[in-house]
């Protein structure tokens, strides 16, 4: 072999050394750092007395029954809420379909440990529902208290995921399937358990873990709920308070992982088994709804709405509440909080904006080049690259953040005018990590669906790889491309456990972590309502163009 | 279990503005082997689907065994429908795919253990039970479909393209079994398809539709032989147009002068009833099949008109060969069978094109 | 393509070329109304200059600073908590300086008993502050609870509950408060007061302003807060009040110039600044509202401000080298017996208080023994796991300081201890409140 195929191959072999450096750099070692030292002592041998000591401590065990408890209950009571909205939105045709779609993605567009703020001035002990059952009947429910109100903040966030997944999943299935069985006589309740239900599970059950692994990952809102004893907030306030030398944070960092990893594992094993089930046919079969079973699928509907609403509303008044203290609604009103994130410290909505575009950016090259190696091109190596840029969806950001912290500080990058952890790159490189795997699938799939035969006969008539690739693959791409890179911003939006723990000064800091410095002054409260709200109308707007890109299929994006 | 009888009374379907099924009337006998025989789209599969109950007629009734069953779902009519894609659902076994209506019947276990065996062993697939659909090769499958739909007898079987999926030489094994398996059971079938070679060699009768409608029902060889119109003609088999203009008419004949200008005599015996009267100075096609035009390169006798013309293409088959042939400025299909011993024409020869006025037809132009 | 590289190349040198400009970077626990009004103030006072604000919790700004020792990226460190400094001095971490000597014979050495400055130069008193009780009015009339005056009555059974208190690991100002009453009431009766109000805390926050916000939005009533949250709530309107108990100690917050910092110079400008009387005016406002160090600035303070130079403030003699040296056990003790064992403690005193009201009442045979049940839960539920003399001891201190695996033992300890005591309480409340029916 020589001559241009070799050269070809040459480049393309390099490419993939560079990316596998840069993501080992960026992942593999920080992760392996914690890994490392929560299995070292002090002689750096190895040892597994710092784990023995982990299980030990009570404290610690109590942490990770409720981290799974509560991940198991988040995913159990958004499952029961959802799968009811699931079916009806895939198998029915009614007037307020679309109402009932947007109501129930809405809670996706206000990050978790925005909405907790939001749903503690609704039902927390002094909040308005409490402060009405108390007035009217001298009751309070706690439904803020604890561990509780981690799991409902959590569910009413994370619900909408499941929803989506199932609604694809549903959607997926061969029509002719289930017309089969009907054509056997089979149909209602009972076709729905023979048939229906076992060709959706895999999917669902892909989507379920992989809510589980986003709920346990969740540093926000135990943070914001001042609920410490799960294991993100356990290794955030171990690492920060105690320090880097501290073992116990980097042991909760690893069981952490060890979770996701796990809980990811068998997510991709059931996807592999939904795909067996997908679709010949074109459009699902969907029947309209009439009379009895109308009116109450709008109950449903106002229902859903009321309670996917609840924490833009909180959030909403919040922002422009002067004094609301122990009352139904604010005594004083004031537009100053806006004033002041919009005008006198814009930097929060700014860094943002400058930080997700750049990360969406880079996740876009990124993840374009991983899709081209691994579709493309048959160089060893490129499966172990696709795993490694899937492995951030099993890091959960508190554990990339003490990585960085890690590594990063104490040598000096080049350009940066000190360690990297006190520039905003680090912020950006998170983001980037963090995100990619959204964007490789992405742009995986949309390369899967330009057939070789098309750049084929393009080369066939003069075209070279690299005029092929920018006249018609990447045409052709261009919406998944674009689709990838919107799910990158949306999300890096909101990101906040890493952000917290790697923005090294306050100028440097996006809106999550203003929100969060906002609600740490007791009187700030306000203008953290108003960057809660610039960050969901920033979401929407990502979240309303991805469904232009991407049409009806825009759950699919949230699959991986 | 009896064979069943379907009747289509006026039945209707459209989606949007758009009619896909226009006024249908059609009756299946017993034990009756019915093509559904038109091009993609022409709502042949509509048809089906109505019958089977998965789509609602706009108009009409659909009869089985005389009772309408427009407003009977489909788990309730006992029509059993063969999927064009088969259908077999992958987390069952085969064992369980072909029980699935058996187990919705309710019977009891052992009886279900002993049809399921007998249908796999009827469709020769005995040994198949544990595996799965995906483990299972194309014409297995298919035979799975249809084993698991004959298990329940039902009263019509209904074929949605079954063979579409196979590759030719499969596509005719199956066409043969079939033929048998119909023939042995002796159920009412509605067969959809666009391969008018299967519409042929199946069915006892056939229903050629084309954009919503019935434009021909009958048997094989009456659809064959006398088409109703040029798209008939053009649709089954191939077929010669030539248009032509009535000079006279008479009590046994007619008179037409071709657009070439031959003159020609056909008697009326020959025709098709088309039921339209003739007059003198109408214009009409004529239809000739291309294996009955014969090739000569003159001196010989034939009692028919003569036509000359050029080779522009031949394509040798084997069992027979087929040119194209310019005369004049129409174009000639002529399909020669046995070539063996007889001489290869290539493209630029000149030939001379006869045929035997009994073999010409009229077909009407299709009304747009 | 090249419009691109402009717009990065410019955001570049946009962050990266803020170099050129001068910095003084601070790490600061401070909220966010405090360190921008002085940001403000200073950067007008001398343009030119850049403030950089690093914001971290006291312990956290501590470790920070502890772990940048080879290459420090900070100037100023100002926070609260004395301790806090002597921690950073014993370290080494912070540096020598002498202020203009107009600006320091303006302030006193003490106040009180306590030095405002530290004698070796190394941190410097900005700022009074005392510790006490914040609460919000609406609350507490509609439970119909009483404004609560000193730290002994966080033990009121009424009060059950409606408490917050910010951990003391987690919150300088609140390890000064809970090591206070220590020290005012004694290491025993200090842990049972701790304990006790432990049991009535409805909440324990992660951050110190968690506190002030809990009981301005009316979740809680009443909270255990550094002055100026109470004074700076009350000057923006909201429904709370503010009081010191009788037994409070009044401490300086500081600030101190750290170690090989980056930019010396700017740094000792800012120290000037704090200490200046332009400076020590700015405390007055009122989103800082706290109290300053120069004692004749008073006399142009807003009406009815406290002032420390003047009110009989203390009570307490704050011994803050006890203090800090045994700051790592005391906030570990919390932790372990009261923060991470808060429902268990709940719950006990919960029964306790159940059993008692209903032995008050009680015309039963049993009453006595209840009373003596209920006692006895009492006491288990008022005891500390350590003794005074070890939490002192420098086996003890030093294990708090370092990876050994003595902290892990004794944290162990007083976990089982915690769990065990509270269990069997609850169990006696119990039996008590049987004996009562």
């Amino acid at each position: 072999m020589s001559g241009p195929r070799a050269s070809i191959d040459a480049w393309q072999g390099a490419i993939l050394a560079l990316l596998l450096a840069v993501l080992c750099a960026f992942i593999v070692y920080p992760v392996g750092r914690v890994l490392w030292i929560s299995l070292s002592d002090d002689q750096s041998n190895l040892t597994l007395l710092h784990f023995a000591n982990f299980f030990r401590r009570p404290l610690f065990r109590d942490a990770l029954w409720n981290t799974l408890w509560s991940g198991f209950l988040v995913v159990l009571f958004s499952a029961l809420f959802a799968l009811p909205l699931a079916y009806v939105l895939a198998r029915y045709e009614f007037r307020g379909k679309l109402l009932l779609q947007t109501a129930a993605t809405l809670p996706l567009v206000i990050p978790p440990f925005v909405g907790a703020v939001a749903l503690q001035l609704i039902l927390g002990r002094s909040g308005m529902v409490n402060l009405l059952l108390m007035q009217g009947f001298g009751v309070s429910i706690p439904f803020m208290e604890g561990l509780a109100g981690v799991v409902l903040v959590q569910t009413l966030h994370f619900f909408p995921f499941i929803m989506l997944n199932t609604v694809v999943s549903l959607a997926n299935i061969d029509s002719s399937l289930e017309e089969a069985a009907q054509n056997l006589g089979c149909h209602g309740l009972r076709l729905f358990r023979r048939v229906t239900l076992p060709l959706m599970l895999p999917g669902f059950i892909a989507g379920s873990l992989l809510t589980f692994i986003r709920a346990i990952d969740d540093l926000g809102t135990p943070l914001m709920l001042n609920y410490k004893n799960l294991l993100a907030p356990q290794a955030y306030l171990r690492i920060t308070t105690i320090g880097m030398d501290d073992v116990d944070g980097y042991v909760v960092c690893v069981v952490l992982v060890v979770l996701s990893l796990a809980a990811l594992l068998a997510a991709r094993k059931y996807l592999s088994l939904a795909e067996y089930a997908t679709v010949q046919r074109a459009a699902p079969i969907t029947e309209k709804l009439q009379g009895a079973t109308s009116a109450l699928v709008w109950l449903v509907i106002v229902i859903v709405l009321g309670i996917s609403l609840l924490p833009h509303i909180g959030i909403a008044v919040l922002s422009f509440a002067k004094v609301w203290s122990f009352t139904l609604l604010p005594e004083t009103y004031t537009l100053g909080h806006y004033h002041e994130i919009l005008f006198r410290v814009p930097h929060f909505v700014i860094n943002t904006l400058i930080y997700t575009l750049l990360a969406a950016a880079i996740d876009i090259v990124l993840g374009a080049t991983i899709a081209y190696l691994l579709l493309r091109t048959r160089l060893p190596g490129r499966n172990l690259l696709d795993a490694i840029a899937t492995l951030p969806l099993a890091i959960p950001g508190v554990v990339l953040a003490v990585g960085y912290l890690r590594v990063f500080h104490g040598w000096d990058f080049p350009g940066a005018g000190g360690p990297l952890t006190s520039s905003w790159m680090i912020l950006v490189i998170a983001y980037t990590m963090r995100r990619l795997p959204y964007t490789v699938r992405a742009c995986y799939a949309a390369l899967q669906q330009v057939h070789l035969a098309l750049e084929e006969s393009a080369q066939n008539l003069g075209a070279n790889r690299w005029r092929t690739f920018v006249k018609i693959t990447l045409p052709m791409i261009t919406g998944g491309l674009i689709a990838g890179g919107l799910i990158a911003f949306i999300t890096s939006c909101v990101e906040l456990a890493s952000t917290i723990m790697l923005v090294p000064r306050i100028e440097l800091g996006p809106i999550s972590y203003g929100i969060y410095l906002y609600m740490q002054s007791p009187l700030g409260r306000g203008a953290g309502a108003a960057l809660g709200v610039v960050a969901i109308l920033l979401v929407s707007a990502g979240t309303y163009l991805t469904h232009r890109v991407f049409g009806g299929r825009a759950g699919s994006a949230f699959r991986i | 279990m009896q064979a069943g009888e379907v009747t289509l009374e006026k039945v209707g379907k459209r989606y949007g503005e758009q009619w896909v099924v226009r006024r249908i009337d059609l009756h299946v006998e017993r034990g009756e082997f019915f093509t559904l025989l038109g091009p993609s789209g022409c709502g042949k599969t509509t048809l089906l689907r109505m019958i089977a109950g998965f789509v609602q007629p706009d108009e009409g009734w659909v009869r089985i065994d005389g009772e309408p069953v427009n407003r009977v779902p489909p788990w309730r009519r006992d029509v059993g429908l063969v999927f064009q894609s088969y259908a077999l659902w992958p987390h069952l076994s085969v064992f369980e795919n072909v029980a699935f209506g058996l187990r919705e019947r309710k019977l009891p276990a052992d009886e279900i253990i002993r049809r399921v065996r007998a249908a796999l062993n009827q469709v020769a697939l005995t040994g198949t039970e544990e595996r799965r659909p995906s483990q299972l090769s194309g014409g297995q499958q298919q035979r799975v479909a249809l084993a698991r739909t004959l298990v329940v007898q039902p009263r019509v079987l209904l074929l949605d393209e079954p063979l579409s999926n196979l590759d030719a030489k499969l596509r005719v094994e199956m066409r043969l079994e079939l033929q048998k398996l119909q023939r042995d059971i002796g159920l009412t079938t509605i067969y959809v398809t666009h391969d008018q070679e299967e519409a042929l060699a199946l069915s006892t009768r056939i229903a050629v539709i084309n954009q919503g409608r019935i434009v021909q029902q009958g048997e094989p060889r009456a659809i064959y032989e006398q088409p109703a119109d040029d798209f008939v003609a053009g649709f089954i088999g191939q077929a010669n147009l030539l248009p032509a203009i009535i000079e006279g008419l008479s009590e046994h004949s007619l008179q037409l002068i071709t657009e070439s200008g031959e003159t020609l005599e056909i008697s009326r015996s020959s025709l098709t009833a088309s039921g339209a009267p003739f007059r003198a100075g109408d214009s009409i096609q004529l239809s000739i099949r291309p294996e009955a035009v014969r090739i000569s390169d003159g001196g010989e006798q034939c009692a028919g008109p003569r036509l000359a013309g050029t080779i522009v293409a031949s394509a040798y088959q084997g069992a027979f060969v087929e040119y194209e042939i310019s005369v004049a400025k129409k174009t000639f299909k002529v399909r020669v069978a046995n070539p063996k011993g007889k001489p290869l024409y290539r493209t630029g020869d000149r030939v001379q094109l006869t045929f035997a006025l009994e073999d010409l037809v009229i077909v009407p132009r299709v009304v747009q | 393509m090249k419009k691109g590289i402009l717009l990065i190349g410019a955001l570049w040198f946009m962050f990266v070329g803020n170099a050129i400009a001068k910095d003084v970077v601070i790490v600061t626990s401070f909220p966010k109304e405090l360190f921008e009004t002085y940001k403000k103030t200073f950067e007008a006072k001398h343009p030119g200059v850049n403030v950089v604000v690093n914001s971290k919790q006291t312990n956290a700004g501590v470790t920070y600073l502890r772990e940048t020792r080879a290459k420090p990226e900070a100037d100023i460190f100002w926070v609260s908590a004395p301790d806090a400094f002597q921690t950073l001095d014993s370290d080494g971490l912070l540096e020598k300086y002498a202020p203009p000597k107009e600006i320091m014979a303006k302030i006193p050495a003490k106040i009180g008993n306590f030095p405002i400055h530290d004698p070796e130069g190394k941190y410097f008193g900005f700022a009074i502050s005392g510790y006490g009780l914040m609460w919000n009015k609406n609350y507490l009339k509609a439970h119909k609870l009483p404004a609560p005056k000193e730290w002994t009555d966080l033990t009121d059974p009424r009060y059950y509950n409606h408490l917050v208190i910010s951990a003391p690991s987690r919150s300088g100002t609140t390890h000064l408060t809970i090591e206070t009453i220590l020290q005012a009431y004694g290491w025993d009766k200090g842990w049972a007061l701790l304990l006790n109000s432990g049991g009535n805390m409805g909440s324990i926050t992660e951050r110190s302003f968690g506190v002030p916000e809990a009981v301005i939005s009316g979740q809680y009533g009443i909270g255990v807060v550094i002055d100026f949250f109470g004074l700076s709530a009350i000057a923006s309107g909201q429904p709370v009040e503010f009081a010191y108990p009788s037994l409070t100690s009044v401490v300086p917050a500081s600030v101190g110039i750290v170690k090989g910092g980056p930019n010396p110079q700017e740094a000792r400008m800012f120290v000037d600044y704090l200490l200046s009387e332009a400076g020590q005016t700015v405390l007055f406002a009122p989103e800082i509202a706290r109290l300053p160090v120069i004692p004749e600035l008073y006399a142009k303070a807003p009406k009815d401000y406290p002032n420390p130079f003047k009110r009989k403030l203390g009570g307490v003699e704050f011994n803050d080298q006890l203090s800090s040296s045994r700051r790592d056990v005391v906030n570990s003790l919390y932790d372990h017996i009261i923060t991470y064992r808060h429902r268990e403690l709940r719950d006990a005193w919960k029964a306790v208080y159940g059993a008692e009201a209903a032995l008050g009442k009680s015309k039963s045979p049993q009453a006595a023994q209840g009373r003596n049940l209920a006692a006895e839960a009492r006491k288990l539920l008022t005891q500390a796991p350590i003794s005074d003399k070890r939490a002192a001891d420098k086996e003890v201190t030093g294990a708090f300081r370092s990876k050994s695996g003595l902290k892990s033992q004794l944290e162990t300890e007083w976990e089982n201890f915690a769990r065990g005591n509270y269990g069997k309480a609850k169990e006696l409340a119990e039996k008590a409140l049987a004996a009562a029916r």
